[in-house]
């Protein structure tokens, strides 16, 4: 045995102190990781899914998300197929972190080239930015135009790039309204009697008149309030063409309607925190402090989740409309599921495989109501018992009424190349200049849209 | 001059060949050198090559993955334009400015107090006071957000003296004091350990002079504690700056990336990060980071010029 004299020990110990500074350096961080582990790096998904295998080649697929669910529903989906399919067996590697953690993480590994995963969800917000350039994202043409004839086409719009789609949503997204009942009843107003737009403010007009109730809150620090309406309106950031269309008519018209209902028929007034999204909003709309209020479909499971008082009062209803418009709605939100570029070549047809069995069939996207209470973008699944069913939370009507009947006359929403930066010029300022301030539609969007061109002109 | 070298030469021959060789991890050099490794290897790397790495690409023009081209000085000459960029500058410097405001004087007069006679359990209230410096960020940003909403704790504090409920969240001349809240709660613990510190290096017999001579706690916190922490101060100063400057968490926890109301709460930092993770355009993130840097230097410079730090004594 080697015989270690004092000195030996010493120069033994420097060395293991070293290398544990130099451990204790590259894992050291400054604190900054808001969410996800304790590195930062996402984290695999604590699922209550039973993981089943079965015959078939085995597949593993890395997938990352920034929403637990939605690790849950793929995870499920990847059962299904595997009890489905004989030629692959998927092992659906899922992974969470926080939203922003997950995007930058995504993006840098794009850039250098390693460290993506297989599979991966990619916000509305942020996919245009992943279209720039050379898209890391395989093409997905091929598996909707297996089902293309059922699908509501709008819905890819937002994952395309020159004609060819990179993801695949959750939901459809349908901007509705949703009536407090026990308000409108309060006031006197017939929830059906409103049609049109100047209907509601008639109505509303009843509701401050009748009540100690708003007719509806608006966002200023979000983007849900002004461009619903403005994508309704035959408006929105971008056209087909990626042509940038800020600075429409149809927005400016869209941002007035918002703009006199607060300042000239105040029936209307911001939403606590500014945002439909804030734990004291949730409180005021469940004390009925507001008889109505617009946001996507995907809202409705917020009413059960934080609104326990507003349980059998709220009814969904389509958006009043435009005088001149041909949309009804549109689709607003949303995560597009891409495959990336760094998938093994071997893996990629398994991988397109499950992605369309997990997110365009029948069954998934019936899954997609039942399991996270999202609108499905299928036309055929809305007539499927369990769309149909009947929810007592919801005036005793089925959740997705009048969803199919808004198919033909949905607003498509395009992202061109500075949408992330058109997006954050309407929520951030537009937004609030008009609402809060009073300020000129027209003129908010035609400064809005001269800094989104001082960008593409760069 | 020949011979004196020949001298050395051989006496330095003579050390070698009579002390006994040390092993090669004894020698005091290799010692110093494989403690110093680490820190110099980490630092090259993250730093000094992530800084100059930063600076090239701010010569760049990178949108989208894989596209990059030379830029010349575009991304300096569009900073000049961006209106973005200039509010979350002057954002950034009135943050600034409110934190030195609070940052310093607050825990100066926290410290001396923590070091008094008058206060009992000064362990205890050292510690609490430097609790939310350990505090995780998920938890911080979930409480401000609650205590400063509308219906939140601190309107409900504030109507108790019948000032009307704010909406701290959602105006924008209330972003900059929202953020100087969450920053008060945040680094004062920190700031007073700094000046504990400091004051505990003031001799004790100076106090007692002072108390011989009838000078009070008020006198004594004014004439000695404050003009012999000077060197103290001046640290604090130039970290509060360079803080305030890097603002990035708390308008993030507060609104995210939006920046707040109207974008006033949005720092440059924060401005940094939308352009380069957004928006992707690493070039035009780099730029301005680079100009921040050397905005943080001026400042600091002056700051330190007006101290007197480069006065001899």
């Amino acid at each position: 045995m080697l015989a270690l004299t004092r000195r030996r020990w010493l120069g033994f110990g420097s060395i293991m102190i070293a290398g544990t500074l130099l451990a204790t350096a590259c894992g050291g961080g400054d604190g900054g990781d808001a969410t996800g582990s304790e590195d930062g790096a996402p984290e695999d998904v604590d699922s209550d899914v039973e993981v089943t295998t079965a015959e078939g080649e085995d597949v593993e697929l890395e997938f990352w998300t920034f929403v637990d669910a939605h690790a849950d529903f793929m995870l499920e989906r990847a059962n299904e197929f595997n009890e489905a399919n004989d030629e692959y067996n998927i092992i659906l590697e899922a992974s969470s972190a926080d939203f922003e953690e997950m995007h930058d993480r995504l993006l840098v590994a794009l850039q250098t080239g390693t460290g993506a995963p297989d599979i991966v969800d990619i916000e509305i917000q942020r996919f245009a930015t992943f279209l720039r350039g050379e898209v890391p994202l395989h093409p997905l043409t091929d598996l909707y135009d297996n089902h293309r004839d059922q699908l509501v086409e709008e819905r890819t719009a937002p994952y395309t790039a020159d004609g060819v789609e990179y993801g695949i949503d959750y939901h459809l997204g349908a901007w509705v309204m949703y009536y407090n009942n026990a308000v409108l009843e309060e006031a006197g107003v017939d929830v059906d009697s409103i049609v049109t737009w100047d209907d509601y403010i008639e109505a509303g007009k009843q509701v401050v008149e009748n009540t100690d109730s708003w007719m509806a809150s608006v966002e200023t620090t979000d983007r849900f309030t002004v461009l619903g309406l403005m994508l309704q309106n035959g408006g929105g950031t971008y056209d087909e063409n990626n042509e940038l269309i800020l600075d429409s008519p149809e927005n400016a018209e869209a941002l007035q309607l918002i703009s006199d209902m607060v300042n000239v028929h105040e029936i209307a007034t911001v939403a606590e925190g500014g945002l439909h999204h804030d734990e004291s909003y949730y409180q005021s709309l469940n004390d009925g402090k507001y008889a109505s209020l617009w946001m996507p479909l995907w809202y409705v499971t917020r009413f059960k989740d934080f609104m326990p008082d507003t349980e059998g009062n709220i009814l969904i209803r389509p958006l009043p409309e435009f005088p001149n418009s041909e949309f009804i709605s549109t689709m607003g939100g949303g995560t597009g599921t891409a495959i990336t570029t760094q998938i093994d070549d071997d893996k990629l047809d398994a991988a397109k495989q499950f992605l369309e069995f997990a997110k365009l069939t029948y069954d998934s996207q019936v899954a997609l109501y039942t399991d996270l209470g999202f609108d499905p973008f299928r036309n055929d699944v809305y007539e499927d018992p369990a769309l149909q069913e009947t929810d007592p939370w919801f005036g005793d009507e089925p959740v997705m009424t009048n969803v199919q009947a808004m198919f033909d006359r949905l607003a498509p929403e395009y992202t061109g190349p500075q949408y992330p930066e058109a997006i954050l010029q309407l929520r951030d300022i537009v937004a609030f200049d008009v609402i809060e301030d009073g300020a000129d539609p027209a003129q908010a969007l035609r400064d809005a849209e001269e800094q989104i061109r001082a960008l593409e002109d760069e | 001059m020949a011979t004196l070298t020949k001298g050395r030469a051989e006496r330095a021959k003579s050390d070698r060949t009579t002390r006994p060789r040390q092993p090669f991890f004894h020698r005091p050099t290799v010692v110093a050198m494989v403690f110093l490794l680490p820190f110099v290897v980490l630092f090259g790397v993250f730093r000094v090559y992530a800084v100059g790495y930063a600076f090239v690409l701010s010569f760049q023009d990178i949108e989208g993955v894989g596209v990059s081209e030379w830029a010349g000085f575009d991304n300096y000459q569009r900073l000049l334009r961006d209106e973005t960029f200039f509010n979350a500058l002057r954002n950034t410097a009135l943050y600034t400015a409110g934190t030195l405001l609070i940052l310093i004087p607050l825990p100066l007069v926290l410290a001396a107090m923590l070091r008094s006679k008058l206060v009992a359990r000064q362990t205890m209230f050292r510690s609490a006071i430097f609790l939310p410096v350990l505090t995780s960020l998920v938890v911080v940003g979930v409480v401000f957000s609650l205590l400063l909403s509308t219906n939140g704790l601190l309107n409900s504090f504030l109507g108790l003296f019948g000032v009307p409920a704010q909406g701290w969240l959602d105006t924008p001349h209330l972003a900059i004091p929202a953020l100087l809240i969450v920053a008060t709660w945040r680094w004062t613990g920190i700031n007073v350990i700094y000046f504990t510190t400091g004051l505990s290096n003031i001799p004790s017999d100076l106090y007692e002079s002072a108390s011989v001579d009838g000078a009070g706690a008020i006198r004594k916190f004014w004439h000695l504690s404050v003009p012999l922490s000077k060197p103290i101060i001046l640290f604090v100063t130039v970290l509060t700056i360079f803080g305030g400057f890097q603002l990035f968490v708390e308008p993030l926890i507060l609104w995210g990336t939006g920046g707040g109301p109207r974008q006033a709460g949005l720092s440059v930092v924060l401005h940094l990060y939308r352009t380069a993770f957004t928006s992707f355009d690493l070039g035009y993130a780099s730029a301005i980071g680079v100009v921040l840097a050397l905005i943080i230097i001026s400042v600091s410079f002056v700051t330190l010029k007006l101290f007197g730090f480069f006065k001899r004594d």
